[in-house]
């Protein structure tokens, strides 16, 4: 699939900078779902367009970064902001952020009256036209060859092993940041307020709220939390793609929020390691299978050989795998664990239902 | 301007054997939508699964070379079963758990089906065998007798749905299951095994649109069907979801949109244009075209 | 609750300066679901102070006359008024501000919440509900809590659910649902009160008890506007009566007067003899 991890870093040697690559992608990936919780979790908003935020955030951070195409062979893009590194990051962080939020407020705005069951094809819809646009519109995103020249801030100053600790740190001090304020938003009254909405939308109204702002204050959150994991990715990866902005990364966010526990800040960032750490391990299954191969006494080798020999044999055969077992995940915590590790059942009962 | 309404009425053509194709998917997932009442993310999948069946049973991989329309029959009725069976592991244990659950299920469905495909037969393009036809053209307009009969087997499917909807016994409980499901019961209708046969002609209908597709715009490779959902999805609920003649006249429409935005604004966005047309009911007409009872 | 009480009687005696007009009135509404007209012209008031009961056989429009006047459903013609200005344009959440409340025949509580969290939720003006404010003016929103729990606990206590105050919200009966509903309502602080059948479903014992603090509260000065079935609660609570049929206003006016009516007999009374 090559959608979501850059090869060039998993390159380097060592069990120690890829278990690095895989928590800071878990770590990005966390904010992923700390978002979404905030739409789904304790709004109760079925958004299946969590990508476009994420994207929107990326290609943010990128634009605000990249050279000017002058500088870059072939580019077909307008324009590259350069910003300089490492003082810019904050600002092309904030941006990206920002950036995320209003489209999620915008993609909100046009979806957010909808019943819930219609919200998700709206999101998921809207969600794919902004692809197309990202895949279409070259002289903005440089078309399907992307931009990959995102600066990785600091990097110049370092070794590449020292700039992978340096950036996990950063990811995960901005993730303590952010997880501690979103507990405190969703331990106030305006938590309450969320909460409410995802109960009884019409209650809600009843009682005097205006259910319309609340859940486009919440598509904002959420949004801009992706999209400024979005600029955490692109600074990280050094590349922004299309490809790497798919339908499957909002789905594999959902798998694990679902896992770690709806309306769980706790269960969201678990659910997310959990499933990082499972996407990015199983990448090395046929790197294990060889050296097991070589490693073993020539008959426990033939014996394996024999065994696996029936599988296909192409390249997407363990990547898919992978997504059958996010989907599976996905089927089996919905039917036996609707509240996830961490989620309360009482919470979830009466979640995305209709009035 | 003779040139202009050449290519104006050969883009209306195109669009609608391409919307009649949709219409095909679209009543099938809009049937199963009255009875079981959830948006089946996983609908796209029967598309594949029908088109990939129809592709090894008429030459690629099983040894079998059976003539594509024998392969298609096969496929559809195989792909219809296939469908009764997701729907008891996967479906029917939720039913008492309200829509949310099954949507949620649906995605990961989806990915089952999809990737489990894809580890047996890998990402590379297929195409079913069809002969490569020329064109007949009457003033400079026309089609290849291919996309002809794709057009009238998709014609005689919304034919033969509209006899079972209405002049069957199958039909009626149909119906009648999808307009209250308790009363149904009440009134003595299996619903259960109605709920079953619903499934059944659904995946079925999708496995043929599937094939329809594949013959149209090969080749196809298995995120077909994900890719086509929201086309279905757009045409579903532009004639309203949950209605059958609804769903013939939405995928129309959104045959037509596709083919004339493609021509006409930019070929790129040939699947944006069905995401615009639904992101638009979805905004201004959430029942649909017909609006009122569903 | 005291205090609330002062406060809602203080902010009576300003929106209330022409004591001839009624605090809510239904002025010709017409409601249409296609063919189906529910609401036909409908007129009625219901005065300040006073316990309205709405009756009219199954059918009649009341629950769509509910939403009418609650801005869930918008009227294709005609008024709504409160306090002598026009809502029927309002969406709900502006018509609970100036001072609407209602309950909803099947309660509709929060149920992954506390019945605590329930009630708090209800309060007005809450500084801690704009995300911002709710980060950068912890002491603000930490005693607005603090005054919202005290007001919580009051109201608890005045529906005898004091003892439930951390349980989930889908832990409880029917019957305590409803009055978690109306001590929702009741930390709205509402002037006047729309009750879709209160008693429906809630034990005799708590039925009495609920219809107990119905009076106290409208002793205290809330208005009250009630759809029921029993006849005989409506005909001994209520001071004044207004009975739909077939969407339209039959007749309203004091139960005594009512009950004699013919037409009311005729069209309601009588239904249900022969049903």
């Amino acid at each position: 699939m090559g959608v979501f991890t850059p090869t060039a870093l998993l390159s380097l040697p060592g069990w120690g900078s890829f278990l690095l690559t895989v928590l800071t992608i878990a770590g990005i990936y966390s904010l992923l779902t700390l978002g979404l919780n905030i739409h789904y979790g304790y709004t109760g908003l079925i958004n299946f367009g969590h990508v476009a935020f994420f994207a929107a955030g990326a290609y943010t951070a990128a634009l605000l970064t990249v050279p000017p195409p002058a500088q870059v062979s072939g580019a077909e893009y307008v324009f590259g902001l350069n910003l300089p590194m490492p003082l810019g990051l904050p600002i092309s962080l904030v941006a990206a952020a920002v950036v995320g939020g209003l489209l999620a407020t915008l993609i909100g705005a046009t979806s957010v009256r909808l019943g819930s069951h219609y919200l998700a094809v709206a999101t998921f819809a809207l969600a794919g036209i902004f692809g197309s646009v990202l895949e279409n519109e070259a002289w903005l995103t440089n078309g399907s060859f992307g931009l990959n020249s995102v600066p990785k801030p600091g990097r110049a100053a370092m070794s590449a092993d020292t700039w992978a600790v340096a950036y996990f740190v950063f990811v995960v001090v901005v993730l303590v940041v952010v997880a501690f304020v979103l507990s405190r938003l969703t331990g106030s009254p305006f938590g309450r307020l969320l909460k409410g909405v995802r109960e009884s939308e019409d209650a809600a109204q009843m009682l005097g709220k205006n259910t319309i702002r609340v859940k486009l204050t919440s598509f904002a959150i959420g949004g801009a939390v992706a999209g400024l994991a979005g600029g955490l990715y692109a600074h990280y990866v050094g590349s922004v793609v299309v490809q790497q902005f798919v339908p499957a990364v909002t789905f594999t966010v959902w798998a694990a929020l679902l896992l770690g526990g709806v309306a769980s800040n706790t269960g969201a960032v678990f659910g997310a390691f959990l499933l990082v750490g499972f996407r990015e391990s199983t990448r090395f299954l046929t790197n294990i299978y060889d050296s097991l191969l070589a490693s073993l006494p020539t008959v426990a080798a033939d014996a394996l050989r024999l065994a696996v020999e029936p599988l296909p044999d192409h390249a997407s055969f363990v990547p898919s795998l992978r997504f059958v077992v996010i989907g599976l995940l996905i089927v089996l915590v919905i039917r036996y664990r609707p509240e996830g590790v961490f989620g309360d059942p009482n919470e979830i009962d009466a979640i995305g239902e209709e009035d | 301007m003779v040139a202009f309404v050449t290519q104006f009425v050969q883009t209306l053509i195109y669009g609608l054997i391409e919307g009649s194709v949709i219409s095909v998917g679209a009543v099938g997932l809009t049937l199963s939508y009255g009875v079981t009442r959830f948006i089946n993310f996983a609908y796209g999948e029967f598309l594949t699964y029908g088109a990939y069946l129809a592709l090894f049973l008429s030459g690629a991989g099983l040894g079998l070379s059976l003539p594509l329309p024998v392969a298609t029959i096969v496929a559809v009725l195989v792909v219809g079963a296939f469908g009764v069976g997701v729907s008891r592991v996967f479906f029917e244990p939720l039913s008492d758990r309200g829509p949310l659950p099954l949507l949620i299920t649906s995605i990961g469905v989806a990915f089952i089906l999809r990737y489990a495909l894809t580890a047996a037969v890998g990402v590379s393009a297929k195409q079913l065998p069809v002969p490569l036809m020329r064109p007949v053209e009457v003033f400079g307009v026309g089609t290849t007798p291919l996309r002809a009969a794709v057009f009238l087997v998709a014609i005689a499917t919304m034919l033969l749905i509209h006899v079972l909807l209405t002049y069957t016994m199958l039909g009626k409980t149909m119906r009648a299951t999808s307009g209250n499901r308790n009363l149904a019961e009440i009134a003595g209708i299996d619903t259960d095994g109605v709920v079953r046969r619903t499934w059944f002609i659904s995946a079925g209908a999708g496995a043929l649109a599937g094939v329809l597709y594949a013959v149209l715009f090969a080749p196809f490779r298995p995120t077909v069907g994900f890719e086509y959902l929201i086309v279905i999805f757009a045409a579903t609920l532009l004639g309203g979801i949950g209605r059958p003649y609804g769903a013939m006249i939405g995928a129309i429409i959104v045959g037509v949109a596709m083919n004339l935005g493609t021509t006409y604004l930019s070929a790129e966005y040939t699947m944006a244009y069905a995401f615009a047309i639904l992101v638009g009911v979805l905004l201004f007409k959430p029942d649909g075209i017909a609006g009122g009872e569903i | 609750m005291s205090r609330d009480s002062s406060e809602s009687d203080a902010a009576a005696g300003v929106t209330r300066s022409d004591s001839d007009a009624p605090l809510l009135e239904v002025d010709d509404v017409v409601k249409r679901f296609g063919g189906l007209t529910a609401i036909d012209h409908a007129s009625f008031g219901v005065e300040a102070e006073s316990i309205t009961g709405l009756i009219g056989p199954n059918g009649a429009g009341k629950s769509t006359l509910f939403n009418c006047v609650t801005g869930m459903l918008t009227p294709d013609s005609g008024a709504v008024r409160l306090a002598g200005e026009d809502v029927q344009d309002l969406p709900p959440n502006r018509i609970a501000q100036r001072g609407l409340g209602r309950t909803f025949q099947t309660p509709k509580i929060f149920r992954g919440m506390s019945v605590r969290e329930n009630l708090a939720f209800a309060a007005r003006g809450q500084t801690g509900e704009r995300p911002i404010s709710a980060l950068v003016r912890p002491g603000t929103v930490g005693s607005e809590e603090a005054d919202i729990r005290e007001r919580v606990d009051d109201t608890l206590a005045f529906l005898s659910l004091d003892h439930l105050a951390e349980e989930y919200a889908s832990g409880l009966s029917g019957g305590q649902r409803k009055l978690l509903e109306l001590g929702r309502v009741l930390m709205l602080d509402p002037e006047i009160i729309l009750l879709d059948e209160p008693m429906a479903g809630v034990n005799p014992s708590l039925a009495d008890d609920l219809l107990d603090r119905l009076h106290e509260l409208n002793d205290r000065g809330r208005t009250i506007l009630l759809i029921e079935h029993d006849m005989d609660l409506v005909m001994n609570h209520c001071d004044r009566v207004v009975v739909l049929h077939n969407g339209q206003t039959l007749a309203s006016g004091p139960p005594s007067i009512v009950q004699e009516d013919e037409r009311v007999v005729e069209a309601y009374l009588g239904g249900f003899e022969n049903a």
